[in-house]
């Protein structure tokens, strides 16, 4: 009796996985894959997941040419870089280049300027690097930055990004002026097909990587962007994220939000 | 009785205390995502919320069931005393200690990543190492559960094991081939990124690894349950049990068919090829069998104690069962919530009827209903069941009546929660929110059926804490006049076990043929990332300022 458990136990599970093999690595990918024109080796192959795309489903042609919006890529490079960043060579460039206009500390009192201190470390990379690429363009900004290499862009953000808690400071909360402009922030406005603000601007973990923190900006800064975005003179935003939501906002509402980030 | 009462109280009163605190967490995040308006709302803290919630309800409730009622079995069932009683005290020390850091990690607001190990989203590393401490408290408990079956079998040869016992170890070897993937996935993968040894993580690998576990844990939940079906319910409802061989053989199918079926819960990932999600499908497929059998069995053991009973006819003898008792009327409404529950879950692990409800609510409403539902209401009968044995005072009229009405409010807040939510994921609910936006005319008449399923959290929440008030009552002095706790019995079957095969008294051939099927199953969905790495992703840490 022992044995006969043993033979047809083994040989009901075996037959059972066979059963599940035949039909998912060969009967239905040989049959999917002839009605889209795939031949029988391939379709398995796929099926199997030795050769990347679905047995049912031709490989889509893709003739588009790609038009980055700008050439930061978050791989692991780039960040192997923004976490080993030397400070000190930052400050060095900053005292050379920023001073002016940013001073030191990161806190100019130039409202049309905008604050670095505290400022994201990913947020201010990217817009360095954009501004050497053209992605973003800014007289006094894009020729200062264009000699720079990748690491030292990545050096002076460290440098800024991380004078921490400054100025900017995400667990801050923004000033309230009214509830309209609060709906905007934490609900948008379906009508209109509007995001919340606070989607990707949050306090502490928003995202993408590259949203750079808004509380306690300077106002008038925030409202020029905002203007910009809307106009399509700036244009650095990866899928049109903040030139499409800033196009639909009023004059009225721009000058607003822009108020109840800066808290002033 | 047992001998190690403390050690079962000890477990049995850390979840339910747990399960108990838990509740609230859940009504309030129901309320949250109901148009009207909650305290404390905002999203920080219901993500919070729905981490403290999962992991008291998913890791806690249930590990420390587990864990307390294998020893209650151990005991009563072998009728021998536990193999290494002071280890035990030692997993329960080591898994409470671990249990206590998640908590208060994910209390401090550094664990909001919900209660799935999905990175790069990445906690504190406090959270993955308690709840490690937890996982290997359980370790303890599976070595001393198959030592104590291998003791009892080397004192009884020839013997067939008891049923409870046969099944409890079928748990404990399961769990540990569950948590070899998890515990694969935290070691080298989460918890070096959450200390920050690592940037990256390969999070196509991760999943699958968490995907090994992540089915096979729900049956390590739900066994304790089907235990309840095959050897207490029979006898409680005043019967025999059917068919010993069918419980033996179902608790056999779930050891196999729990653990080579995780990418189901990956169908919509692009990691995995169609072939691999077809055959992990078939698998899942065969899960059905073992719970077909225990339907087929119970009710026809019911039936056999009905027609016992004086019922007659076709179905007069369910009007004879003695629906009074818990242990029978959890039962009966158990089977209800299962009849829907499972439904629900045959359309999630059908790979392409999956899509019509991925990541939607169809997906919390179903192991809701599932696990809340069928599992823990047979929690709380087998409670009511072994609390006379632990505390050695029998239950009075007046507090079996509180039980059924407790186990009543359970099942219908259970229906009344988990419905409407079903609903609305079949018409696009999206899970994992913590807010919906209900001036949207798109989605403004979720609105009521949000608000009703809010009514049953409340239900749920008032029999939860009615659950705990009838355990805590049967601590009182035993009134004077009221005979003693009867010894626990559990379930003979109708026709008794005369020999057995080997097969059915041990798990030698069941252990090899699961390498089989996981070496079929999982062996190139893992391999392949070690043969093609595949890009990493970055790391994102929940409990650092961005």
């Amino acid at each position: 009796m022992d044995r006969k458990w043993r033979l047809w136990g083994t040989l009901g599970v075996l037959a059972a996985l066979a059963v599940g093999g035949l039909l998912g690595f060969i009967v239905l990918p040989v049959v999917q894959g002839r009605a889209v024109g795939i031949d029988a080796f391939t379709a398995i192959c796929r099926a199997v997941g030795i050769l990347p795309g679905s047995p049912a489903r031709p490989t889509p042609p893709s003739e588009a040419t790609p038009q980055p919006v700008t050439q930061v890529a978050w791989t692991t490079a780039t960040f192997e870089e923004l976490y080993h960043a030397e400070r000190a060579n930052g400050a060095r460039l900053a005292g050379e280049l920023c001073v002016s206009c940013h001073t030191l500390e990161g806190n100019t009192t130039d409202p049309s300027i905008p604050r670095n201190i505290g400022q994201s470390v990913f947020a201010l990379y990217k817009q360095l690097h954009d501004f050497r690429s053209g992605s973003r363009v800014n007289e006094t900004m894009s020729p200062l930055v264009k000699d720079l290499d990748d690491k030292q862009i990545a050096d002076l953000a460290a440098y800024y990004g991380r004078l921490f808690r400054g100025a900017i400071d995400p667990d801050q909360s923004g000033l309230y002026v009214g509830t309209d402009i609060e709906n905007i922030v934490s609900n948008g406005d379906v009508a209109r097909g509007l995001p919340p603000c606070s989607a990707c601007h949050a306090t502490r973990t928003g995202g993408p990587i590259e949203t750079p923190t808004l509380t306690g900006q300077y106002a008038q800064y925030l409202e020029a962007q905002l203007k910009a975005f809307a106009s399509g003179t700036r244009h650095n935003d990866i899928y049109h994220r903040m030139r499409s939501v800033a196009a639909k906002l009023t004059p009225d509402e721009i000058r607003l939000l822009a108020i109840r980030y800066s808290g002033q | 009785m047992p001998r190690h009462k403390n050690l079962v109280l000890a477990h049995l009163w850390l979840a339910f205390g747990v399960f108990a605190v838990a509740t609230v967490f859940g009504v309030w995040q129901m309320w949250v995502r109901s148009p009207l308006h909650a305290p404390y709302e905002n999203p920080q803290n219901y993500f919070l919320s729905v981490t403290a919630h999962g992991v008291s309800m998913a890791y806690v409730l249930t590990t420390f069931f587990v864990m307390g009622f294998g020893y209650f079995v151990a005991e009563t069932a072998l009728r021998q005393a536990l193999p290494w009683a002071e280890g035990a005290w030692i997993g329960f020390w080591v898994a409470a200690a671990g249990a206590v850091m998640a908590a208060l990690t994910i209390l401090s607001g550094g664990a909001s990543v919900l209660y799935t190990f999905y990175p790069p989203l990445t906690a504190s590393p406090f959270f993955y190492i308690g709840l490690v401490m937890v996982v290997v408290g359980s370790w303890i408990w599976c070595a001393i559960m198959i030592a104590a079956m291998a003791r009892w079998k080397r004192a009884n040869p020839g013997q067939a094991v008891p049923l409870a016992m046969f099944a409890t170890v079928a748990n404990a070897i399961m769990w540990l081939w569950t948590t070899a993937g998890v515990a694969v996935e935290l070691l080298f993968q989460v918890i070096p990124a959450a200390i920050g040894w690592t940037d990256t993580v390969d999070v196509g690998m991760s999943r699958t690894l968490f995907s090994w576990t992540l089915h096979a844990i729900v049956y390590f939940w739900l066994l304790p349950a089907y235990i309840a079906f095959y050897t207490m319910a029979p006898e409680a409802a005043g019967g025999r049990l059917y068919s010993d061989t069918m419980g033996r053989l179902t608790f056999v199918l779930f050891l196999l068919y729990s653990l080579p079926v995780g990418l189901h819960h990956l169908f919509m990932d692009p990691e995995h090829s169609t072939g691999f999600k077809f055959v992990q499908t078939t698998l899942t497929a065969l899960v059905t069998v073992p719970t077909l059998l225990t339907v087929f069995t119970i009710t026809a053991s019911f039936e056999v104690a009905g027609r016992l009973n004086g019922g007659t006819g076709v179905f007069g003898w369910l009007r004879r069962l003695p629906w009074h008792r818990p242990m029978v009327l959890a039962t009966g409404l158990a089977f209800v919530m299962l009849w829907f529950g499972g439904g629900g879950g045959l359309i999630n692990m059908s790979y392409g009827m999956n899509a019509m409800i991925h990541n939607t609510s169809w997906i919390t409403a179903h192991f809701h209903l599932i696990f809340g539902g069928t599992v823990v209401i047979m929690y709380f009968a087998i409670a009511y069941q072994i609390w006379p044995q632990l505390t050695g005072r029998a239950v009075d009229a007046g507090e079996l009546a509180q039980q059924r009405w407790q186990l009543w409010l359970w099942a219908i807040g259970m229906m009344v929660m988990t419905l409407p939510w079903h609903w609305l994921g079949l018409e696009g609910q999206w899970r994992r929110v913590a807010h919906f936006n209900y001036d949207d005319p798109l989605i403004a008449w979720w609105g009521s059926w949000v608000d009703l399923s809010l009514l049953g959290g409340v239900i749920l929440l008032i029999s939860a804490w009615l659950f705990i008030v009838n355990l805590a009552r049967l601590h009182a002095r035993q009134p004077a006049g009221q005979a003693q706790a009867q010894p626990m019995h559990y379930a003979i079957s109708l026709h008794p076990v005369v020999r057995l095969p080997a097969a059915l008294n041990g798990f030698a051939l069941w252990n090899a043929l699961v390498l089989v099927l996981m070496a079929a199953a999982y062996g190139w969905p893992i391999g392949q990332f070690i043969a093609q790495p595949s890009p990493a992703a970055i790391v994102h840490h929940v409990d650092r300022p961005g």
